[in-house]
């Protein structure tokens, strides 16, 4: 519907004006982003830490929708396009909700039928920032050492 | 300045101008750095077609030392050299041998092989195109795949062999060079190829998905398309949205593998070194990442099969294709359920169970479309004048087989049988049935069928048939009594089962499949003469419709040039199935709609 | 599905000769890669946050990523670094669109500008990039390398950086080859390669990914730097 009179000058207003107001939206809701993001920083209680997170995940999108419908033009293409492009995306619903919801369930097996993992996660460790940085948790072991790994293959 | 205008004045111009430019072709840039996708398909089927004779042969070794396990064959020796000292394949190389098969199998010749074939051959022919939207993109989607096969093909002789943990390489052994011999260099040969036979698969999708909805010719709207084009513009889509989680899996795998991370790894010990160091992963992730692309995989080997299949039972049953709508939106349903379903491979992984459960639910919801397409094809041939060509004989084929393998999908899909059944010969007889036999079957199907479209003459038909019958009686012969064998409990990839009391009353059996699977390797091998023999001393094609075919592709010229069409390209005035209607036997898209036409 | 529409300005968009869309082949190419990139990166957040979940504890972000380029050592600013990024990259995105415009208004001039405060933003973008893995690796961190705790106190395993490392390199090679994508555009503008073909067809393709880019480090940043 925009090709037509691209040229005149009332048209090239238009798109100048979305172009501010999406600029002024994403900035504003990047800020509001962040302010909750420090709010978040002395905050103890999981609950309400969890809402926030909630209200940033929220804020996300929105900030998603405004790049996609306005800066990538989706908005102002056909329906067509639009329900190509969006409908497929819908298949993220139960990828995300399916491997976070195996993931959390991973979690709790653990906790609850591998102790050491459990007493892991209890035992308060120093700090270790800034002492140098060197002597971490070493990254080559398993290249260590030809080892004969066969137990997982039935072989005789 | 008419935005819209430049458009598509731009896109008929570029196409028109394959049609009136003859340039003089040399050699190169007529059978190697072709852009036109005739040659483009032909390239794909060769290619897939040493893939599955290479791929055939691992099945058949395998076979032999499965039947055989006590015989030495001192020519084995002769063939493998250290893989199989004293005639006898070492478990090292039977695991390899079973690993590559899986994944040649499933990747180089069902999904390049099929879908890159008739996908690129059939595509601009059938919506009316004078090629791909994109024929560069579409020349490199075949050199990427060709890279992919020779590094996947140099990953069989690396000193320590190709990678042996299984086509779905799963950690740790995939992940822990030391694991076994393959997870070393023949790893990092497996990750690399199937790197570049993603991007291959994404260039080709792409291309395919833009051809089917930009380039149709005027009249073909997306109800009049044949069905093949649905069924490979659903699978185009899926291979664009499936494969690039495969390859962020493997992303992750190759930093696993090189850089000390441990996004699969956890709590591991090694005899002689000790607990590893990688913690906080999880080795379901991979496979989560793995089947995310392994399910959908499945039907993007299985619908191009069902697409031609449709079609080529409607042409030889010279009756319309019952119930399109019901064809197509059993397509979309398969399509869209096979990204919702991966996670039944893992029942036994430790998934939730409140999980698996929705799994299985959704698993069982894909009866529905299946059944849906059997009883329409079975409905198609109903009272139909039905030819038995070689292609018709294997559509049938192809119902057959996917009815028999899809009904013991419904086992598997049930979580609780699943784990018993899990990893057994049950598995094995399942998926190569419903979806590696039945889609091989539609893979013959489609080049009986195209195969005069492809070269300008016929394959021979006895051997057709011969061909056929012997297939068709071998993957029963070889895949059913395994369901018993899984059943029984015998599980899939071990290398020797003789020295197991409860499996000892199998050596009979097991022997006889090999037998079997012997013998249709070898009516393969006729198959294969009777199609290079053909390309060059066949019947010749005498008519532009040989198959008195409704579709676009047999209004071109028997050999149809750079272009496909001399003249204009014929506009499109009714659905492809117009078999039988008014007294006429079929009546080609490009007619027009008569007055006194009764409308379907 | 059109069979449905009765419509029938919208049924003939299907009915063949021309593109359903109204957009020639190049940009719904674009537009599927992109959905195709999206899953590749959705693998990678989500597979992040499949560990996460599976895991008991985790390291703060805002004790990770405090600093600031020449600020003094020890200096604790949280976000204010990542939200500098942010920014840079939002208003790299909006000279973008404004140079897509320029692109549609046949206006040489604007494209070229435009083009060139795109191309100086993802520039600046990179090199803050390299500043913080500079910063972060002589901290300790890399692949296989977590110097931080959890949050809790608790030792933590090194999928915190594994992560980070991974999936911000990959943003950063999307950026680094939009911007190696965006000169190449302003080089064919400036030897005006689209002022001859009649249309700025490709800019709006490059615009398509570099928004991507930008749309991707929404995510990123909220997952790793807010979550």
């Amino acid at each position: 519907m925009s090709n037509h009179d691209s040229h005149s000058a009332e048209h090239h207003h238009d798109v100048i004006a979305e172009i501010k107001k999406v600029t002024i939206i994403l900035s504003v809701l990047t800020i509001v982003e962040l302010v909750l993001g420090f709010w978040m920083i002395d905050i103890t209680s999981e609950g309400l830490r969890l809402a926030i997170k909630g209200a940033i995940v929220i804020l996300m999108m929105a900030k998603a929708f405004y790049i996609v419908a306005y800066f990538m033009h989706l908005k102002h293409e056909i329906k067509n396009l639009i329900m190509t492009i969006v409908v497929p995306l819908a298949l993220f619903i139960w990828f995300i909700a399916a491997f976070l919801a195996d993931g959390n369930s991973f979690r709790n097996l653990r906790n609850n039928y591998d102790p050491h993992f459990k007493e892991q996660s209890t035992i308060k460790v120093p700090e270790k920032h800034h002492a140098g940085g060197e002597s971490h948790k070493a990254t080559e072991k398993h290249e260590a050492g030809s080892t004969e790994k066969h137990e997982e293959k039935a072989a005789h | 300045m008419s935005h819209e205008a430049t458009l598509h004045g731009h896109d008929s111009h570029g196409h028109d101008d394959h049609g009136h430019h003859e340039h003089h072709d040399t050699f190169l840039t007529k059978y190697v750095f072709s852009q036109d996708h005739k040659m483009i398909a032909k390239q794909f089927l060769i290619t897939g077609m040493v893939w599955a004779v290479l791929g055939g042969l691992m099945s058949v070794l395998f076979r032999l030392q499965l039947g055989y396990p006590d015989a030495s064959f001192p020519w084995l020796e002769s063939i493998l050299g250290k893989w199989a000292k004293g005639g006898q394949i070492t478990p090292e190389a039977y695991y390899a041998l079973v690993t590559t098969h899986g994944t040649v199998l499933v990747f180089f010749v069902l999904t390049a092989g099929l879908s890159g074939t008739f996908a690129n051959f059939l595509i601009p022919l059938q919506v009316g195109a004078r090629d791909m939207a994109s024929p560069f993109m579409n020349m490199l989607s075949y050199w990427f795949f060709l890279a992919a096969s020779v590094v996947m093909l140099s990953s069989m002789f690396v000193e320590t062999g190709p990678f042996s943990g299984g086509w779905t390489a799963y950690p740790p052994l995939s992940a822990l060079g030391d694991a076994s011999p393959g997870s070393k260099t023949g790893m990092d040969l497996w990750i690399i190829a199937m790197a570049l036979f993603v991007v291959s698969s994404l260039l080709g999708g792409l291309n395919y998905i833009a051809t089917i909805l930009n380039m149709r010719t005027k009249g073909m709207s997306m109800t009049r398309l044949p069905l093949t084009i649905w069924a490979l513009f659903f699978t185009a889509v899926l291979g664009v949205l499936s494969f690039p989680v495969l390859l962020s899996g493997l992303i992750l795998l190759i930093f696993d593998r090189n850089f000390g991370t441990s996004f699969y790894l956890s709590d591991i010990f090694v005899n002689g070194v000790g607990a590893l160091s990688n913690e906080g992963g999880s080795a379901i992730l991979y496979q989560h990442l793995f089947w995310f692309l392994g399910h959908p995989e499945v039907y993007i080997i299985l619908l191009p099969a069902m697409g031609m299949v449709s079609e080529i039972m409607s042409i030889n049953s010279r009756k319309p294709i019952f119930g399109y709508m019901a064809m197509l939106g059993s397509l979309f349903a398969i399509a869209a359920l096979a990204f919702l379903v991966w996670a039944h491979h893992m029942f036994v992984t430790g998934l939730n169970p409140f999980l698996g459960s929705i799994f299985v639910l959704l698993t069982l919801l894909i009866a529905v479309p299946s059944a849906i397409k059997v009883f329409n094809w079975l409905t198609t041939l109903w009272r139909g004048n039905i030819r038995f060509t070689p292609a018709m004989l294997f559509a049938i084929g192809f119902v057959s087989l996917f009815i028999s393998g899809g009904l013991t999908g419904i086992w598997l899909g049930n979580a609780a049988l699943d784990i018993h059944l899990h990893d057994t010969y049950f598995v094995i007889a399942h998926f190569h049935i419903v979806m590696g036999v039945a889609s091989m079957f539609g893979m013959f199907a489609g080049v009986y069928h195209w195969f005069p479209k492809m070269y300008g003459r016929y394959l021979n038909n006895s051997l057709g048939y011969i061909h056929f019958w012997v297939t068709m009686a071998g993957a029963y012969l070889i895949f059913w009594p395994m369901h018993y064998e899984g059943l029984a409990g015998m599980p899939r990839r071990y290398f020797d089962f003789s020295i197991w009391e409860s499996f000892k009353q199998f050596a009979e059996l097991n022997r006889f499949i090999s037998t079997v699977s012997m013998i249709v390797f070898a009516v393969q091998i006729l198959f294969l003469i009777n199609f290079f023999y053909s390309i060059f001393k066949g019947r010749k094609v005498t008519t532009t419709n040989p198959w008195e075919a409704n579709t676009l592709e047999w209004t071109t010229p028997i050999n149809p040039g750079h272009g496909n069409w001399p003249g204009e390209i014929p506009e499109v005035h009714r659905w492809a199935y117009d078999y039988g209607k008014d007294g006429k036997d079929f009546i080609p898209q490009d007619v027009p709609v008569g007055a006194d036409e009764s409308s379907h | 599905m059109s069979n449905v529409t009765t419509a029938s300005s919208e049924a003939k968009w299907w009915n063949g000769g021309k593109s359903p869309f109204d957009v020639e082949y190049g940009k719904v190419m674009m537009w599927y890669f992109l959905m195709s990139d999206a899953f590749t990166f959705g693998a990678f957040l989500i597979s992040y946050g499949t560990v996460r979940f599976s895991t008991n504890g985790w390291p703060d972000p805002n004790k990770v990523f405090k600093s600031f380029p020449f600020a003094p050592e020890g200096v604790n600013a949280p976000l204010v670094f990542v939200s500098i990024m942010t920014f840079i990259l939002i208003v790299s995105s909006v000279t973008m669109v404004l140079a897509v415009h320029a692109g549609k208004m046949m206006d040489k001039k604007g494209v070229v500008r435009n083009m060139i405060w795109t191309i100086i933003g993802g520039i600046a973008f990179l090199s803050c990039q390299a500043w913080e893995w500079n910063h972060l690796h002589h901290e300790g961190a890399w692949w296989g390398l977590n110097p931080f705790n959890n949050a809790d106190g608790t030792a933590s395993s090194t999928n915190f950086t594994n992560f980070f490392f991974t999936i911000t390199g990959f943003h950063g090679f999307h950026v680094f080859s939009g911007v190696v994508i965006n000169i190449i555009m302003l080089i064919m503008t400036l030897m005006d390669k689209f002022e001859q073909r009649g249309h700025y067809l490709m800019i709006e393709k490059a615009g398509l990914y570099w928004h991507f880019v930008d749309l991707v480090w929404v995510f990123v940043f909220t997952c790793f730097y807010l979550l």
